[in-house]
């Protein structure tokens, strides 16, 4: 051991000679171009905190006209929160659909071509890529105003989402059953349905419920754009002056992001 | 009931695992492969059960000769030989019942098995042979929650559940502490024993084949160097399955 580390040191002493330097040049230039990109996204932004203190009495006028919330009208709130959150259930119920189909194509231990493989990762990957507002942007254009649009955006979103999960998931799979259960002659289809199908469902579960937490925080904003929903019914209002309808929504949504991430929370740690 | 005529295998790049390999395994009988890593003990298991196809030999379990099946035949004839591995291999979210009776599942085609299910029958099966093992309180609990005995018990209720006729053991206490490998060495040699299996078992453990074997079986290089019963059987034709080639 000994001989090695003497046989070794000269070498390792030549590159102390001018390694320590070229790393500390190398650390400075990484620290300029840090505070470059700091300093330049605070530029390209225009941040100005003068106009923020001003802002806030519009804040506080803002807030004086909005409250108290107009919970006379809570009732006529409820089909909206009912759409947001059908479109969030829909959009993930055909995201996991159409999501485990192609996550099967897409994992490379099961997966069963290699040009299915690369289509499957590329649809997966097209879909994720493509924020959901646009995708709801999208569908509006093609099948018009209403939750209809907001449901496909979130379907398709979640297919990428959904499928790249699935897909580690089923790579990650522990393997030693199936090799089992090839041994004890069970045909394909049982191997499917008694070794990988039980050691998936937990998993698929789990991620899906997260999914469905996240697409209703999201099918919450698609209204903006068009796609039913509170954020139909926010920008409306917000567009009428109307701040006490708003600060009322404000709540409801409030209520069920956490409501949902709550319930999903719950129900993941029962699968685990 | 396990005969092995001249079993040869050689790798593509040339390499010989096994050479001219005769053994016989009657009913009944534990026989015990030793060998030093890399010897062919492994290889030998993985032709007998054909995820290795061996380049010449002949292997007969009963009246079936094996090395020349394919396809459907030859998961038919594969039916008689169960194996275990070091590792139980177990589905984890499942209950230990289901998956004893996992190895039932190559005598049934149906549209229940291959959705998942069972027939009632065969969840009564299960429950006799996790009874064998020793297990029988436990059918209800998960896979995953069982300690490295247990789940290896439970690998051979899988086994026997399989209905075999052979039983091949890969290392089966390799994982395990000395008790529980003791208790699995027991188990085997009580199914060979009453159950009428013939069971061939590869081994690491000297002590454990001494103990347990009806035969021990000596592998070096792929070629088959003693095959005695233990109590002939000198330490010293043990040793030299472990020593290092001469350089």
């Amino acid at each position: 051991m000994t001989v090695g580390s003497e046989t070794q040191s000269p070498l390792a002493a030549a590159f102390r000679g001018w390694g320590a330097p070229a790393a500390s040049a190398l650390r400075v230039v990484l620290i300029l171009v840090g505070i470059l990109v700091v300093a330049q996204s605070f530029w390209m932004v225009q941040a100005r905190p003068q106009d923020l203190i001003t802002g806030v009495f519009g804040m506080a006028d803002f807030l004086r006209r909005a409250s108290p919330p107009d919970f006379s009208r809570l009732d006529a709130a409820l089909w909206p929160t009912l759409e947001t959150v059908d479109i969030a259930i829909f959009g993930t119920i055909v995201g996991v659909v159409l999501a485990v189909p192609l996550a099967l194509m897409a994992a490379a231990n099961v997966t069963p071509a290699r040009w299915l493989y690369f289509l499957a990762r590329g649809i997966i990957g097209f879909a994720r890529a493509v924020p959901d507002l646009v995708w709801a942007l999208l569908f509006v254009t093609a099948v018009g105003l209403g939750p209809f649009p907001g449901g496909l955006a979130l379907a398709v979103h979640s297919i990428g989402m959904l499928g790249r999960l699935f897909a580690e998931t089923i790579e990650q799979m522990d393997m030693a059953p199936v090799d089992a259960l090839t041994l004890t002659g069970a045909r394909r289809i049982q191997i499917f349905t008694h070794a990988i199908v039980p050691s998936l469902l937990p998993s698929f579960l789990g991620i899906s419920l997260y999914r469905l937490d996240e697409n209703i925080r999201s099918s919450l904003v698609l209204g903006f754009v068009g796609a039913g929903g509170i954020g139909f019914q926010l920008l409306t209002y917000m567009n009428l002056f109307d701040y006490r309808k708003v600060s009322l929504y404000l709540i409801i949504t409030f209520v069920l992001v956490l409501g949902a991430e709550r319930i999903s929370a719950v129900l993941r740690q029962k699968l685990a | 009931m396990l005969r092995v005529r001249r079993l040869s295998l050689r790798y593509p790049n040339g390499k010989l695992a096994l050479a001219d390999l005769d053994l016989n395994v009657r009913a009944g009988e534990l026989v015990t492969v030793l060998g030093s890593n890399g010897s062919g003990k492994t290889t030998l298991l993985r032709c007998l059960v054909r995820t290795l196809k061996p380049t010449a030999g002949e292997v007969w379990v009963s009246e079936t000769e094996l090395t020349r099946l394919e396809g459907e035949k030859l998961r038919r004839a594969r039916l008689e030989l169960a194996i275990i591995s070091q590792h139980a291999s177990l589905v984890k979210r499942r209950s230990v019942l289901a998956n004893v009776a996992t190895g039932s599942l190559g005598r049934h085609d149906s549209w229940r098995t291959n959705l998942g299910g069972f027939p009632d029958h065969e969840f009564q099966a299960a429950q006799r042979y996790l009874g064998e093992v020793g297990l029988a309180d436990l059918g209800r609990q998960r896979a995953g929650t069982l300690s490295g005995g247990q789940a290896q018990r439970v690998s051979i209720a899988r086994a026997l559940a399989q209905r075999p006729r052979v039983l091949l053991a890969d290392e089966p206490v390799a994982s395990l502490d000395p008790e529980a490998a003791e208790e699995i060495m027991r188990l085997l040699r009580r199914l060979a024993v009453e159950g009428k299996l013939a069971v061939l078992c590869v081994l690491h453990q000297v002590e454990l084949a001494y103990a347990y074997a009806d035969r021990i079986v000596g592998i070096r290089d792929g070629r088959k160097i003693f095959d005695e019963a233990p109590a002939g059987l000198p330490r010293d034709s043990v040793r030299y399955l472990y020593i290092e080639r001469a350089a």
